[in-house]
């Protein structure tokens, strides 16, 4: 144990919160002698007032509960996993019953512990992956829903949040339906991608029935090199651009659904994200000079700083390059954002990271960036950046195949909350 | 002893088989328990001997707990921690001389003790020790004997008996109409008769060889389709609905024949081992999803569907037949009755279709029903693990 976290969990008799029997909220309990489910949170949860992201975070693991989901402002762990599920629960009933469990489970992965024993009376409860006691490891847990939760089969159609619709193809793209959409998106992160694997996995043992998942893709978050914003595997540093999580002021203008936007109630503290899975075919890119590659971006390779700057933070100097003599019209920065007057709602948090899923079936390498963005109001901002970019130089290099737009679920606001408890109340 | 104190860390990262390595010289002697990264739970080390079963357990408490069992006998040894009622909390299989494992359990208040049942020795009972104080335990089970297991075992291989002339029949009805040059008959036969197979559920080689000569892929054949080894239902398939003709099917048919005869034969002398029918319970549909599901075992029928539903009514009959032993150890039957009747309903919802023709939506939903029936009668095979009781 590295004695940074104290795994809280794992006091003796302390490990309440934790205590899930293989399925036993969605399916009652598991065997003779099997304590009830879940009781109270013990130790270690944050006080139902505070927000995950603003309280403090002990080493390697992140307050679960909050007005906000973690990993959102979250800084970025190394390791993630981006999982779309589709709901096969058959009622509203089961929803519920589906989502308590996520949250029942993720209580106790977030927090790390003695995964509970069941003796002789079934397999064991954990996959052993992480050993013998499950380290929180810096694991986050975001869960978003998709339009297509809103149809029908629970009956809520009537709650959908104002924005949310399935993506539509924008016209650089090529989507593939077999990489898009979800009932469901779980983005989990991590410290290590062991710890992402394993959660993923806790969290299908017990939704067999519940959910399947549709699409998932694993992303990395690479360090700097050497300093400054990580890079993107065109060889670009990501992100720096992107507001201060710090401050809760912006992102309350920025990142969270506040009252007063036109959306239901029960979608306050919530966030629209869009998840774009978007190929770089790097083997072309890697045959483009140094110069051109500098002029899709607007800013300096090596360095990251704007093309009329010195170091990566500089801000860039558009009213003295009217005409885009240094930083191109066409960058994707200036087109991303020109930084005039109203353009400061454009802003969103941008959150994305590198994938690596081999060669396709010609032998080239399959890599590209798992965009991750999340925002108050989809169309003012992904949306209408994303139109501001069609035909940018750079759309020829990329190829955007997968994907969707999810509103991420408020936080969970104490012991006895769970993901969802406002949409289905 | 010296290793284990001077450098526990690094043996520790090897494991128990470092620490028996380590103590081979001195087997009776005690061995520290070795670092297991329960640090933050309370530690009782207990002996696991005929002379001092249970010996070592002083200050009793509720709650999450590791137990350090020490072999200090003579022998290999396995160790229950039971309630007065005989129901098991947490065991160990095989304690070593000179080993200690750790079992975690939880405790509720109440009487346990361990049992210690020595390798080719009478069982014995360690003093029983009262647990004050509050909170649940870990599930508590009665273990399940050989003699438990062999009523239901030989009622399963009866019943297998009495499916097997039904099976020869219509297999020889698809080699008579694969003999007379009729394959159209032989395509509307063959599907009854490896469903007569199917139905027996004979999940990962209870048949042996005869298995993999009767219903037997491509898996494993360096010739592949055309290897002399590909025999059997899949074999027969394949030519059927890829327009191979009746002469070179003919062989084939008849040593399916063949073959399922020679299965009768030796089934009537057959010995199942107790400990395979509670493996049944879950391996048939573990078998289901691997290869029908996926369409792995489509050689042309596309009858992966129907071959799911034969292997639902072999999973039930395991399952009726384990019902006395399971009925007061398991308290969720009625749900897994409940996982059978959605996965056999989602399946005559489908109709007989190639699993790759469903859309998403459908494919989903199959794959959860039977994802969940699975996940739920896997806890069977724990539970009917053979265990000694004396």
């Amino acid at each position: 144990m590295n004695g940074r976290n104290p795994h809280p969990a794992a006091q003796p008799g302390e490990q309440q919160d934790g205590r899930v029997g293989r399925r036993s909220v969605l399916r009652g309990a598991l065997a003779a002698g099997a304590v009830g489910a879940a009781a109270a949170a013990s130790t270690g949860s944050a006080p139902a007032a505070a927000d995950s992201t603003d309280a403090p975070a002990t080493a390697s693991g992140y307050p679960f509960e909050g007005i906000h989901q973690a990993g959102v402002l979250t800084p970025k762990q190394r390791s993630a996993a981006f999982v779309s599920f589709d709901v096969t629960a058959a009622d509203r009933a089961g929803l519920s019953d589906l989502l308590r469990t996520l949250t029942e489970r993720l209580r106790f992965l977030t927090a790390g512990g003695v995964p509970e024993p069941l003796g002789i009376s079934a397999p064991p409860s954990d996959s052993g992956v992480l050993g013998p006691v499950v380290p929180a490891d810096g694991l986050t847990a975001t869960l978003a829903v998709g339009s297509s939760l809103f149809d029908e089969r629970f009956g809520l159609a009537a709650r959908k949040p104002l924005r949310l619709r399935p993506m539509t193809s924008f016209p650089d793209d090529d989507l593939d339906p077999a990489w898009c959409q979800g009932d469901l998106m779980l983005q989990l992160c991590a410290d290590n991608q062991d710890t992402v694997a394993h959660a993923l996995r806790d969290l299908a043992m017990h939704t067999r029935g519940a959910m399947q998942v549709r699409w998932r893709i694993d992303g990395f978050a690479s360090p700097p090199r050497p300093t400054g914003t990580p890079r993107n595997l065109l060889g670009f540093r990501d992100g720096t651009a992107n507001p201060d999580t710090g401050d809760a002021r912006t992102m309350d203008q920025v990142v969270w659904v506040v009252p007063g936007l036109g959306e239901p109630a029960w979608a306050v503290d919530g966030s629209y994200l869009a998840v774009r899975v978007i190929r770089m075919l790097v083997e072309f890119w890697d045959r483009v000079s140094l110069n051109e590659q500098e002029r899709m971006f607007g800013r300096q390779k090596a360095s990251g700083a704007p093309l009329d700057g010195q170091s990566e933070t500089d801000a860039p100097k558009y009213p003295a390059d009217p005409t885009g003599d240094i930083i191109p019209l066409d960058s994707h920065m200036r087109l991303a954002n020109p930084r005039t007057a109203g353009t400061d709602g454009l802003r969103m948090l941008r959150r994305g990271y590198n994938y690596d899923l081999g060669t396709d079936s010609n032998g080239n390498l399959d890599m590209g960036l798992v965009f991750c963005a999340f925002q108050q109001d989809l169309d003012r901002q992904f949306v209408a950046v994303q139109n501001r970019l069609a035909g940018e130089p750079l759309v020829d290099y990329i190829s955007p195949y997968g994907g969707g737009y999810f509103f991420v679920l408020p936080g969970v606001r104490g012991p006895q909350d769970w993901l969802g408890s406002s949409l289905l109340a | 002893m010296w290793v284990l104190a001077g450098a526990a860390v690094a043996v520790a990262a090897l494991g128990a088989g470092a620490v028996a390595w380590a103590q081979g010289t001195r087997p009776a002697r005690a061995a520290a328990a070795p670092l297991d990264d329960y640090s933050g739970l309370p530690h009782t080390t207990v002996q696991i001997s005929v002379g001092s079963c249970g010996s070592g357990w002083t200050s009793p408490h509720t709650g999450l707990q590791v137990f350090d069992l020490s072999g200090t006998g003579a022998v290999a040894a396995d160790a229950y921690l039971e309630t007065s009622a005989g129901a098991v909390v947490g065991e160990v299989e095989g304690l070593a001389p000179g080993t200690t494992r750790p079992i975690v359990v939880r405790l509720a208040a109440g009487s346990y003790d361990f049992q210690c049942l020595p390798q080719d020795d009478s069982a014995v009972k360690g003093p029983v020790v009262r647990v004050t104080g509050s909170g649940g335990g870990s599930p508590a089970v009665v273990p399940v004997t050989q003699q438990d297991l062999i009523p239901p075992t030989l009622l399963y291989q009866k019943w297998v008996a009495a499916q097997l002339p039904g099976l020869v029949r219509d297999t020889e009805t698809v080699q008579a109409a694969v003999d007379r040059g009729d394959l159209a008959a032989a395509r509307a036969a063959w599907l009854p008769a490896h469903l007569d197979y199917e139905r027996l559920g004979a999940a990962y080689g209870t048949f042996g060889d005869l298995d993999d000569s009767i219903n037997g892929t491509t898996k494993g054949l360096p010739g592949g389709l055309t290897d002399p080894g590909f025999t059997g239902f899949h074999r027969l398939e394949y030519g059927l609905w890829h327009g191979q003709s009746a002469a070179a099917l003919a062989p084939v048919a008849a040593r399916l024949s063949q073959d399922v005869r020679s299965l009768q034969t030796q089934w009537k002398t057959a010995q199942m081992d107790p400990l395979l029918l509670g493996l049944r319970a879950h391996e048939i549909v573990e078998n289901t999803i691997q290869f029908e599901l996926t369409g792995r075992t489509d050689y042309g029928s596309g009858s992966n569907l129907a071959t799911a539903r034969a292997n639902l009514q072999g999973t039930a009959e395991a399952l009726t037949l384990l019902h006395p032993l399971l009925a007061s150890r398991m308290t969720t039957l009625p749900q897994i009755n409940a996982d059978m009747a959605t996965a056999e309903a989602e399946l005559t919802g489908l109709g007989d279709v190639p699993p790759a023709s469903l859309s998403t939506t459908r494919r989903e939903q199959l794959n959860a029903d039977f994802g969940q029936l699975v996940d739920d009668l896997a806890p069977i095979a724990a539970v009917c693990d053979v265990r000694r009781t004396s």
